[in-house]
């Protein structure tokens, strides 16, 4: 193919190169969708602020190639070996060990997270990705693909004997008049697939993991699961609660994605997929993790990169955000109410575990000290995960007691420290008037301990503000997922970043003003001041 | 009224208070003078309770501390005797986060169920009376010691306390200050309010107290009237602790 000599390669990285197809000598390919913008765009991200040369070279003078993929929930495409835990096996990693040793290179595996692996290639982690990823109109825009080496289709799953017989079973309501609610990975093809057919009937709910929506299916907390099929019949025997229901929907094709400057590696790569499907090699490896299907024979009737559809009109810009905007708004909202519901509750269950604490007897302080201890030292996403799939609360509140539980703990040591620092003589004086304690702390050392502690509460709610990102592992789409979903489907990295964040300052802004309002306020009347 | 027995308070190992024997009767001021860390303040402390002791007991009227008390008991016992003694700090101890009107409410209004209308009213008779009535709606931090101390005797007065302790009330103000509020103490002396006072001030206690008892090393070396205490000192004790103020 093209672009074999290495100067002449290095001549043209510097500028998007053509298309294969493409023989022409214009800097901009007319097939390519790429707008000045989107080129100032990823010129500001600053990724990438020098030319550099075809990663092709890069690969065969190190002898490595360096690919994306994620084994989180990984099978069969890339997974911990269960032989060898250490390492990693799976289709797509036998795949890239023949492709790169096709390059006279070894095949070297790069964990990303799944719906980032394109952002991590733009930042020069890896060379190309593979991990199931569908070619899709707008990846190809900003990517180069490579020609299909999996035909997918999507497969719905659900409890063992239950009442739907297939898809189209969904259209139909479900007998108590609420939809059905179908779980998907974030920004998959399932995804996309099942986003297009919701309506009256279908609820699409988005998970972190694949394995994660089959394990909240087989808990009954979702009717469903739409999966790409090899996840699907890898998976089937460790969801025994789970069958395939109905014929496989929908089809697409998994390609390798490179960047846009490294036209030479991806052509070597389509060429390899090429050799590794007439061979019947392809075959073999599929065959071995049992995903081989008739389907897949027509993968050799490829004749190299699948084109995206010319002329069709993207957007970008504004139109993008203009488009879209409801969308984050929605996920806005999201975030707020996870916020505001659960920073009040941090606060209440902080302020009683702290008294707890303080004047409590010992065998609460004990439990108390353990609370604080446990509910610190262990990660939110893990606190979510027990209260979701454990637990199997609801996603809204296992989000908000989640988020209150993870920040009531720091919120107690906060109040500790403000009602150690209200001097005893405070207390000592109430008592002498004939308080009963808890009055005396209710009137008297409470409020003074609250007027302290405010800067740093509102910090934290600032600081939990962000935080509420982690609930998109319990499927709820707030601010940052709605974010990584958008940049994912639209290819409007940029602006829905620049967007989100605009989104994200208007919301924490007034909270930090009122933070430095209360510590102004509190400097001008002394740290024992304010008003009643 | 009240009759203090045996009185042993420890801390670990230090013995503050070595058996205490003391009574006080309806009008009298009694002023406890003594030697600093001779647990003149501690014995005060433990009248009303703040602090729990590890013998003897302390009878006000009615009611009765004792060292037998589980500490649920202890508390509500001396939350009865809070509300019929009123103390007042070294360090004042105001609520820093009230106005001086609402400190003297807080009390009345809370422990005693008083309407706010009342509480306000015999607020600004009390805070009148010890000349602070300007100063209502002032904030602790914006008023004098002397101020301060002032208004923290209107808030303990304001329960209608049958005695009144003090704990040091000037040793924090400087001499005008002190002057201040020694005339408000002694202008309730005067007005037959039963007082028990911890201080170093000598001319306050020749002039106003009713009977001088001397702390020594965790006991009461000497007690009795003002004149015959400090010009006839009987211990030794009350001799060098006398010709200390007077090198002073």
């Amino acid at each position: 193919m093209e672009g074999e000599p290495a100067a002449s390669e290095s001549d043209a990285s510097a500028r998007p190169a053509p298309r294969p197809t493409t023989s022409t000598t214009r800097r901009v390919p007319p097939r390519s969708s790429s707008s000045p913008l989107i080129l100032a765009a990823l010129a500001a991200l600053a990724l990438a602020p020098v030319a550099h040369a075809d990663a092709l070279q890069d690969v065969r003078a190190g002898k490595i190639l360096r690919y994306g993929s994620d084994m989180e929930g990984g099978g069969p495409y890339a997974f911990p070996d269960p032989a060898s835990p250490r390492s990693v096996t799976g289709f797509e990693v036998e795949m890239m060990e023949r492709l790169a040793g096709g390059l006279g290179a070894s095949a070297e595996f790069s964990q990303g997270q799944w719906d980032k692996l394109l952002s991590v290639l733009d930042a020069r982690r890896f060379d190309a990705v593979v991990n199931g990823y569908e070619w899709t109109e707008v990846r190809s825009r900003d990517y180069l693909a490579t020609r299909p080496y999996y035909i997918y289709q999507l497969q719905l799953m659900g409890p063992t004997g239950g009442s739907i017989g297939s898809w189209e079973d969904l259209k139909r309501p479900r007998a108590d008049g609420r939809r059905w609610r179908v779980g998907v990975l974030v920004g998959s093809a399932a995804d996309v697939f099942a986003e297009e057919e919701a309506g009256s009937t279908i609820e699409v709910v988005r998970f972190d993991g694949a394995t994660d929506a089959m394990l909240a299916t087989q808990n009954g907390q979702y009717d469903l699961t739409l999966q790409d099929v090899p996840a699907a019949l890898f998976y089937k025997d460790r969801f025994p609660g789970l069958e395939a229901i109905g014929p496989p929907v929908s089809r697409g094709y998994y390609v390798i994605y490179t960047r846009k400057a490294d036209a030479a590696l991806r052509d070597a790569l389509d060429e390899g997929i090429g050799r590794l499907a007439a061979s019947g090699e392809l075959r073999r490896i599929y065959e071995k993790y049992g995903i081989w299907n008739d389907l897949q024979r027509e993968l050799t009737e490829f004749a190299g990169p699948i084109a995206p559809a010319s002329g069709q009109f993207s957007a970008r810009g504004w139109e993008l955000l203009a488009r879209y905007r409801g969308r984050l708004f929605d996920a806005a909202r999201v975030t707020l109410g996870l916020s505001f519901g659960s920073m009040p509750l941090a606060m209440a269950i902080g302020l009683a575990v702290a008294l707890g604490r303080m004047y409590g007897p010992g065998w609460l302080r004990g439990l108390l000290a353990a609370y604080v201890e446990l509910i610190r030292g262990t990660p939110l996403m893990l606190q979510l995960y027990v209260l979701f799939f454990v637990l199997r609360l609801p996603p809204w509140v296992a989000g908000i007691a989640g988020l209150a539980l993870n920040y009531s703990a720091y919120e107690a040591e906060i109040y500790r420290a403000g009602l150690q620092a209200v001097p005893r003589g405070q207390m000592e004086a109430a008592l002498a008037l004939g308080m009963s304690r808890w009055t005396a702390l209710r009137r008297i050392v409470i409020p003074q301990a609250v007027r302290l502690v405010i800067p740093p509460v509102s910090n934290d709610f600032i600081a939990l503000f962000k935080d509420t990102s982690v609930c998109s592992v319990i499927t709820l789409v707030e601010l940052t997922k709605q974010y990584s979903i958008l940049a994912n489907s639209t290819g409007g990295v940029v602006e829905f970043a620049a967007a989100t964040a605009a989104i994200y300052l208007a919301m924490s802004l007034p909270l930090s003003w009122f933070s430095r309002w209360s510590e102004r306020r509190l400097g001008a009347e002394g740290v024992k001041g304010g008003l009643a | 009224m009240i009759v203090v027995e045996g009185l042993v308070k420890r801390h670990g190992v230090v013995e503050v208070l070595r058996g205490v024997d003391l009574a006080v009767a309806k009008g009298d001021v009694a002023c406890l003078i003594g030697p600093s860390g001779g647990g003149k303040s501690t014995f005060l402390r433990c009248l009303n309770g703040l602090e729990r002791f590890q013998a003897g007991r302390v009878a006000i009227g009615d009611l009765e501390l004792t060292a037998e008390q589980t500490p649920a008991e202890h508390a509500r016992a001396a939350r009865r005797v809070c509300r019929r003694m009123g103390m007042v700090f070294q360090a004042f101890n105001l609520f820093a986060h009230q106005t001086v009107l609402q400190n003297v409410i807080e009390a009345p209004v809370q422990v005693l169920g008083m309407g706010r209308n009342e509480a306000v009213e015999r607020a600004r008779a009390l805070l009148d009376r010890v000349g602070m009535a300007d100063r209502l709606d002032a904030r602790p931090r914006e008023l004098s010691g002397g101020q301060q101390q002032r208004v923290a005797i209107a808030r303990a007065l304001a329960m209608g306390p049958e005695v009144m302790l003090f704990d040091e009330p000037t040793s924090a103000l400087d001499p005008r200050m002190t002057g201040e509020v020694l005339g408000v103490m002694t202008d309730l002396a005067r007005d037959g309010q039963t007082m028990i006072v911890v201080t170093h001030a000598m001319g306050f206690a020749r002039k106003v107290a009713s009977v001088v008892h001397v702390f020594g090393e965790g006991r009461v070396v000497e007690s009795g009237e003002p004149g015959r205490v400090f010009d006839a000192p009987a211990h030794e004790a009350t001799r060098s602790l006398l010709a200390e103020v007077r090198a002073a």
